[in-house]
């Protein structure tokens, strides 16, 4: 009688033992398979010119559909300046203020060497683009 | 023979029962729909198989129908109509056993299995359309990994609650039978 209720108990641990094991087989066929997030699709440059003319290079993967996104998602990259009916107008790029009432200085933005058309929040963003920010005085 | 034979006949008590036994299941689910995968479903199908045993035939039907009802009759509803069924034969099959801690592996490995279940009609589906048979293994087991942590959250919740409420419930429910048959 003893016997059989230790092999009995023997069973359930067998049992508990077997549903952790299983858990954790699940856990790992989960970490090894499971959908992961791709990295942004398109292939971007943005590059930043200070007043000083010296050059900052991000190299950026991103899924962004307009400039302003793509902005955001680069590390290192700051900027703010006015909301406006046409979008936010830049006027601070990693720190550096353009005053146009002072000296008629502004940021200029590029794309792949040609004047942007559009503000930050609807110019499109495109698979090797590549962006230029560019502090310009008159 | 004849005696057993009347046994088996369902009278009003056992209809209102088997009423009373889907509105619990029923409720304790609504009660728990707020925690995702953690459910009392699995723990009453096994409790009243082993204490209404031939009754279950009744109840877990009813109470299919009752939540394709209520939330609609859509794919996950098919693979209710094996994964219960399918509890309630096991616990059938293990009727003697009466270690909380075997029921307690059984209903969460039932819960660790769920998802793998619910895989089955996405794989005949994925498997019906051009790309075959592996397209359907495909689907079936991109749809059984995504839900891997809800899986495991419900076999730790039926462990859990069976490893708790075996004892106490299935001896109320003992004594509610022996008031019954006096």
């Amino acid at each position: 009688m003893e016997n059989k209720s230790k092999t009995s108990s023997k069973k359930i641990i067998f049992g508990i033992v077997a549903l952790a094991a299983v858990i954790v087989l699940f856990a790992v066929i989960y970490n090894v398979y499971r959908e992961k997030p791709v990295e942004g699709g398109k292939s971007i440059t943005i590059e930043v010119v200070d007043g000083e003319q010296k050059s900052t290079v991000y190299e950026l993967k991103t899924d962004a559909e307009y400039f302003r996104q793509a902005m955001e998602e680069t590390e290192g990259l700051t900027f703010s300046g006015t909301e406006s009916e046409y979008g936010m107008m830049v006027d601070t790029v990693n720190g550096v203020t353009a005053d146009f009432n002072a000296d008629g200085a502004y940021w200029s933005f590029y794309v792949n060497g040609e004047y942007c058309n559009y503000g930050i929040d609807t110019q499109p963003v495109l698979d090797g683009d590549a962006f230029s920010i560019v502090y310009t005085t008159e | 023979m004849e005696k057993q034979k009347e046994q088996r006949k369902l009278s009003i008590q056992d209809i209102a029962l088997v009423g009373v036994m889907v509105a619990v299941i029923e409720v304790s689910k609504a009660a728990l729909a707020f925690l995702p995968n953690i459910e009392l479903t699995s723990f009453w199908v096994i409790l009243f198989t082993l204490m209404f045993e031939w009754k279950i035939l009744f109840v877990v039907p009813v109470f299919i129908l009752t939540e394709g009802t209520v939330y609609g009759f859509g794919l996950w509803w098919i693979m209710y109509l094996y994964a219960w069924p399918l509890l309630a034969l096991l616990a059938w099959i293990f009727r003697r056993q009466e270690s909380a801690w075997f029921w307690s592996v059984l209903s969460g490995g039932f819960g660790l299995m769920f998802g793998f279940l619910c895989a089955i009609p996405y794989a005949v589906l994925g498997a019906a359309g051009d790309g075959g048979f592996r397209d359907g293994l495909v689907a079936g087991f991109t749809w059984w990994v995504a839900g891997i942590p809800w899986d495991i959250a419900h076999a730790v919740g039926n462990f859990v609650f069976m490893l708790i409420l075996y004892r106490p419930v299935r001896k109320a429910m003992s004594n509610m039978k022996k008031s019954r048959i006096r």
